[in-house]
């Protein structure tokens, strides 16, 4: 698989109001990017970019593919009538003609999805039953259907149970294994340091490079503003979010 | 007690009426389950409530009146999507002046002609009245209806679950909820002449308000809805023989009952 | 001038009536966005009109009997449960038109009746419904003088008015309750469909022009009064109820005037 490329990314939902500048970076396969930033900041207007779902737009793209992207569990129904096996079965919708029964090979993939992601058990029950942390998994299951080289994830860790956590990182892991890109956008510094890659975003890119380099506070107080919070020790940081997140 | 059930359709009048009211529920059913699950049951109810002037006219002009019913609609979509976008009177305002502006309207292209046209056939349907060309109508109009849901049902799932990863995986929104309004509106056209632009919605909304809340998978959701749309029609008229009310009337009541009725259950279930 | 005929008096001086709620309560109606509901509790009216008609009640106690009860539906639908609020409404008004049918095969012959019920009628217009309405009006003067701050508060941000000090619930209680009265009152003229008519399009058609609330309640008024008269004067001449000739006259001139002023916004720099 070949990796992302960005290079002099700017644009916006309107003509002449750009909300996102100069953003230059690369990632190769098999690497994880943090990207780090305030609420409206730009993270998801980047990823709205990069699905090529923003209005105005400059700078050049090479993506490896179509992007899955994993939102946060709070923008999906939760009273739509879909049972987990049902959202991980979406993300073979895209590349099945609308004539088209969904394949075998396709329902095994989700019903692997699911495995991976610690839910098969859960396959049947109703997405709107399970826990927060349940349904973000449930929506890498969806993306792991798909399978696609880029994925772009939106705060997946963000208020979920640890359980969860644990298990969504061991798939990171296994996704990176395979030669695979993720762009993660969280909140938690800590975190991002763990990665291989940290990009910086406040309405313009800020800096980006190794976590080593790229996590300082200077760089952090330039990211979020008013928004920073240096923990004691000085050495670590925490970038507050104003997320409420409803399980 | 049999004999009870079967007399009504002795009469080749009521068998029509029938299969209309079925033909009908295989199209509103599905349509109405994608209808409360995109929210638009507000849509469903101005479009059909919008198109009586096209219906008016039809009958005044002597045309049949599925061509009135569906320049009616198209009319009503029009004026709605125009209100809807002015963006100083919010959303419910502008679309009561509209609907109410053009119900009104209706009612005077009807109330001050000189040969009335059958008012209340038009706000009510007439059931009874539907001969073989209108089942041909509506059974083409129905299984346009259906095909189209079938086609699109994947990609109008994508967008009603998730409308911001939708393009992500395949299916513009904008696009889907757009389709799923011009299916509404077929629908409508289909419905008006055997329950009324008044009445329709009740076969569109309360079987599908009934299957969703018996039911927390999609599929059987869609199935469920026939069903009871079915059962309403079959009730309605069996009630509309024997107690010898309007037969229109008579099916969306049941149907309204319907979805009375489950929603008793589930919540004491 | 020729002198006009008993019933062409009793139904000017119930229009002229009617603007007194159409602008007062109307402003409030399309800033609270209340038009659904309003629409909702002349709908839902229908079926117990037919019945007063066969048993020799008064109409308004029938509608106020059919909007008690639906208030009390509306406030269980918005506490929750499987059904959006809008379809749960929408069914409650489907099932009120097919009930009012359903009723009316049994109680009336002509099918003439029922389009009064539901469109209005000039001439069925009796001092008893001139009396109500006055009634109404006056009520309606006295809330909304002694209302307003709690309304627009409750309207601005439902949140803060009870830290303000203000009672919210009982004012938007009361406010909904203004509502139904001047609905209720309304139906006989414009007809149980087309309450917004006279509630809802005069108000909407002057916000389009103005923020301000004194001059949306004043032109509101106004705009009603104005378009209620030519109503009649239409309905009389074209022998329909005032609800058809008002929705069509009110509709042409919100129509007018929003195309006139989407013009003058476009034309103003940003």
């Amino acid at each position: 698989m070949s990796g992302l490329e960005v290079r002099g990314l700017s644009g916006g939902y309107a003509a002449g109001h750009d909300v996102l500048r100069d953003v230059d970076f690369t990632a190769a396969p098999g690497e994880i990017v943090g990207i780090l930033g305030p609420n409206g900041g730009g993270k998801t207007t980047l990823f709205r970019a990069l699905l090529d779902e923003l209005p105005v737009r400059r700078g050049e793209l090479s993506l490896p593919g179509r992007p899955a992207y994993v939102p946060q569990t709070d923008q999906a129904r939760l009273d739509f009538p879909v049972s987990a096996h049902d959202v991980a079965l979406m993300g073979a919708f895209g590349r099945t003609p609308w004539f088209r029964r969904i394949a075998r090979a396709d329902r095994e993939a989700a019903d692997a999805a699911l495995e991976r992601v610690g839910l098969a058990d859960r396959a049947d029950t109703t997405f709107g039953a399970l826990s927060g942390g349940q349904r973000q998994r449930v929506l890498i299951a969806r993306a792991l259907v798909q399978d696609a080289p880029l994925l772009l994830l939106d705060e997946p860790l963000s208020g979920v149970d640890g359980a969860s956590a644990a298990r969504i990182e061991a798939v990171f892991g296994e996704l990176r294994a395979e030669g695979r890109t993720l762009l993660v956008a969280t909140h938690d510094v800590r975190q991002a340091g763990e990665w291989d890659r940290v990009l910086c975003v406040h309405g313009r890119q800020i800096d980006f490079g190794p976590p080593a380099a790229v996590l300082s506070p200077e760089t952090l107080r330039e990211t979020y503003g008013d928004e920073l919070i240096v923990l004691e020790g000085g050495g670590r940081a925490v970038g507050i979010g104003h997320h409420a997140h409803g399980h | 007690m049999l004999a009870w059930l079967t007399d009504p359709f002795a009469s080749p009048i009521v068998v029509r009426a029938l299969a209309e009211v079925l033909i009908l529920a295989l199209a509103c059913g599905p349509l109405g389950v994608w209808v409360l699950l995109y929210r638009d049951a507000y849509a469903a109810e101005s479009i059909s409530h919008g198109m009586l002037p096209g219906l008016v006219l039809a009958a005044l002009i002597g045309v049949p009146l599925v061509l009135g019913a569906l320049a009616g609609v198209l009319l009503a979509a029009a004026g709605i999507a125009l209100v809807a976008a002015d963006r100083r009177l919010s959303g419910d305002v502008g679309v009561a002046v509209c609907v109410s502006a053009l119900l009104g309207l209706g009612g005077m292209l009807a109330l001050s002609a000189d040969t009335p046209p059958r008012l209340q056939e038009l706000l009510f349907g007439d059931l009874l009245g539907v001969g073989a060309r209108d089942l041909l109508v509506a059974g083409a109009l129905a299984g346009g209806v259906v095909v189209a849901l079938a086609a699109g049902h994947r990609r109008l799932a994508l967008v009603g679950f998730d409308r911001g990863s939708a393009a992500a995986l395949g299916a513009a929104p904008a696009r889907w909820e757009l389709t799923l309004l011009a299916i509404l509106a077929v629908t409508t056209v289909a419905a008006a002449g055997g329950l009324g632009n008044l009445l329709l919605v009740a076969l569109v909304l309360a079987p599908a308000a009934a299957a969703l809340t018996l039911t927390r998978r999609l599929l059987p959701a869609l199935g469920l809805a026939v069903g009871f749309g079915a059962l309403s029609g079959l009730g309605g008229l069996i009630a509309s023989y024997h107690f010898e009310i309007a037969a229109g009337a008579s099916v969306a009541l049941c149907a309204v009952a319907c979805a009375g009725f489950a929603l008793l259950v589930a919540r004491t279930g | 001038m020729p002198e006009l005929a008993p019933y062409l008096q009793r139904a000017v001086l119930e229009i002229a009536l009617l603007a007194v709620p159409a602008g007062l309560l109307g402003s409030w109606i399309v800033l609270r966005r209340l038009a659904f509901f309003t629409h909702a509790v002349g709908t839902v009216s229908f079926p117990a009109l037919v019945l007063a008609g066969a048993w020799g009640i008064a109409p308004q106690l029938a509608a106020l009997a059919a909007a008690l009860g639906f208030g009390v539906a509306q406030e269980r639908i918005g506490r929750g449960g499987r059904l959006a609020a809008d379809a749960a409404t929408g069914l409650i008004l489907v099932g009120a038109l097919a009930l009012g049918v359903v009723l009316a095969s049994d109680v009336f012959e002509s099918g003439a009746q029922v389009d009064t019920l539901l469109f209005g009628s000039l001439i069925g217009l009796t001092d008893r419904d001139l009396w109500l309405t006055a009634l109404v009006a006056v009520v309606v003067v006295v809330l909304d003088a002694s209302l307003r701050r709690h309304w627009l508060a409750g309207g601005f941000e439902p949140g803060s008015s009870r830290a303000l000090g203000l009672r919210p619930v009982l004012a938007d209680r009361l406010l909904l309750m203004g509502i139904g009265a001047a609905a209720i009152v309304a139906l006989d003229a414009v007809g149980a469909l087309l309450v917004t008519v006279v509630l809802v399009v005069p108000a909407a058609t002057v916000r389009l022009i103005t923020d301000r609330l004194g001059a949306l309640q004043a032109g509101a008024t106004g705009v009603a009064l104005a378009e209620g008269l030519a109503a009649v004067w239409l309905a009389d001449a074209l022998n329909v109820g005032a609800g058809p000739a008002l929705a069509v006259i009110g509709g042409a001139v919100f129509a007018a005037v929003a195309a006139a002023t989407a013009a003058r916004a476009r034309a103003v720099p940003a």
